[in-house]
């Protein structure tokens, strides 16, 4: 019918008929290089085994990290979520995008995008050309590509958050830069810094705006809500329609949260000297 | 003398058949000898190279994976009070439990970044192209599966790191529009991460998704087979290449063409 598609397969005849006349047999020629190959791929996994366990001390870490870190304490969250190198670059294209507009974008937007451009490849590009120089949109799209994955994958593995512990010893400053907490202010100021909403929040300077969350330092002079509203949104955000953030009924039984929702309120912007 | 070359013509012949015999069984009844030998001794083209090993070292460090993991799943327990100690555990008291687990886990990263380098090869040969598009959509899912290996098997430490990533990574599932909730949902087991969500995760990581990939595997390896593969693009003698120009010798029209 179509003269491209009688072309294709007229090539792929003449590929059959070259591999047929020309080729050489899968084994032993082609098998001895993969073979090979597999060996190197066995001994590396081997030697990275051998440099991590022989380097690093049980928590302790060594040259590639340590043999694991603490247990898993869903209690206290001063901890920086990581995941493994190979999701850095998904991990840092979400700050790229602003909350909470945008967020859906970097989360499930690019990613679903790049997922349909990968599986649709082979249909979008249906030339019979197969040499480089012949194909520079290939080129331009796969240098992109690789330099936009490798930019992403090594700010993902610099990016550097905060730890609770470090925002705690901060609570000083944000009570002299907000004006002065009072007790129970304070408490909230603590629990916010622990229980891991600098992961996606900015305060003051702490923190990182993860997933795109909005920054905290002046919520209570610019929210709508009464302070059992901040309450009862940060227990279940899902309620708010918000169903990035996590929800928190921890901090209700742990009867900080109108702590928290007091803390929240005190915050207006560094109005104080600090 | 003249009795020894008989009886040893005698013996090599019975030695023949003890080979023979259950050869001959096996192909008449599933047809895996000669599959086998297709497989073997298939011919591929004469300019196919080291660029060509990557995707069976990839699926070297899927075998690795699997040997190794299965090699844990006798001794890891996905129990929030018992994942932790399981896996220090196997670091720390087993023989050689150090080198399974350190395999398992940096063979992780191999299998990915050779995936990608796979697919960065088949990409720049131009080997997607007809009439091998199948076989480059069931290499992308077997990337995506990949990838949803690495992230299931990354919370089974119970260690901060694999947990708090793990919260992140099903936060940014919920965040999907419509179905997001219900995959973040579906992944915990509850409203929090904990005895449910581990056991999903250890169940999925150890059974739906690698046996997800040993089917798209061998699907894919199946295509290859089936469709060969594809010479270098800079080849002078790649297999299906253009032929040269036929020029018309003598009176035109009249006498064939010679091949120049």
């Amino acid at each position: 019918m179509s003269s491209a598609q009688d072309e294709r397969r007229a090539g792929f005849e003449r590929y059959k008929e070259d591999v047929e006349n020309e080729g050489k047999p899968f084994f032993p020629y082609a098998m001895f290089h993969d073979t090979v190959m597999s060996l190197v791929v066995v001994s590396v996994i081997v030697g990275l085994a051998c440099v991590w366990y022989f380097t690093a001390d049980g928590t302790e870490p060594g040259l590639i990290g340590p043999h694991y870190v603490e247990e898993a304490d869903p209690g206290t969250t001063s901890f920086i979520p990581r995941p493994d190198w190979y999701f850095y670059f998904l991990f840092y294209l979400l700050r790229i995008f602003k909350w909470p507009e945008s967020v859906v974008l970097g989360t499930v937007g690019v990613p679903t995008i790049l997922m349909i451009l990968m599986f649709a490849l082979p249909f979008l590009d249906r030339s019979r050309e197969r040499r480089l120089l012949r194909r520079p949109v290939a080129v331009v799209a796969a240098v992109l590509t690789a330099v936009s994955m490798g930019v992403l994958t090594y700010k993902g593995a610099t990016a550097r958050e905060s730890l609770g512990s470090e925002a705690v010893a901060a609570v000083d400053a944000w009570s002299s830069q907000q004006g002065g907490f009072d007790e129970t202010q304070r408490s909230g100021a603590e629990v916010f810094a622990q229980v891991g909403c600098l992961q996606c929040h900015i305060y003051l300077g702490s923190g990182s705006a993860n997933v795109g969350a909005p920054e905290l330092s002046d919520y209570g002079s610019t929210t709508q809500r009464t302070i059992e509203q901040t309450a009862a949104y940060i227990r279940n955000p899902a309620e708010f329609g918000n169903t990035v953030m996590p929800p928190f009924p921890g901090l209700e039984d742990a009867g900080v949260l109108d702590d928290v929702a007091q803390f929240l309120h005190a915050s207006s912007g560094a109005t104080g000297d600090g | 003398m003249a009795t020894t070359a008989p009886r040893r013509r005698r013996r090599q012949s019975k030695l023949q058949q003890a080979v023979d015999i259950p050869l001959d069984w096996l192909e008449e009844r599933s047809g895996l000898v000669g599959a086998t030998k297709y497989f073997l001794f298939r011919k591929v083209p004469r300019d196919s190279s080291w660029w060509h090993t990557l995707g069976s070292a990839t699926l070297t460090a899927f075998l690795v994976q699997a040997g190794t993991g299965l090699i844990l799943a006798f001794y890891y327990k996905p129990d929030p009070d018992k994942a932790y100690e399981s896996i220090q555990h196997i670091t720390n008291d087993l023989t050689l439990g150090w080198l399974v687990r350190g395999m398992h886990r940096w063979g992780a990263s191999v299998f990915i970044i050779l995936m990608f380098f796979h697919m960065a090869r088949v990409f720049l040969f131009g080997a997607y192209k007809y009439p091998r598009e199948l076989n480059w959509i069931v290499g992308v899912l077997i990337l995506v599966t990949g990838m949803l290996e690495g992230f299931t098997g990354y919370l089974l430490p119970w260690d901060q790191t694999s947990y708090w990533a793990t919260v992140v990574g099903i936060n940014i599932n919920a965040s999907a529009p419509f179905l997001g909730p219900f995959i973040a949902q579906f992944l915990r087991g509850g409203a929090e991460i904990g005895t449910d969500t581990l056991s999903r995760f250890y169940a999925l990581h150890m059974l739906a998704v690698p046996g997800a990939l040993f089917g798209l595997i061998g699907l894919h390896l199946y295509l290859v087979i089936r469709l060969g593969v594809s010479s270098p693009p800079w080849s002078s003698e790649g297999a299906g290449r253009d032929r040269a120009e036929v020029k018309p010798t003598g009176r035109a029209g009249l006498t064939r063409g010679r091949r120049v």
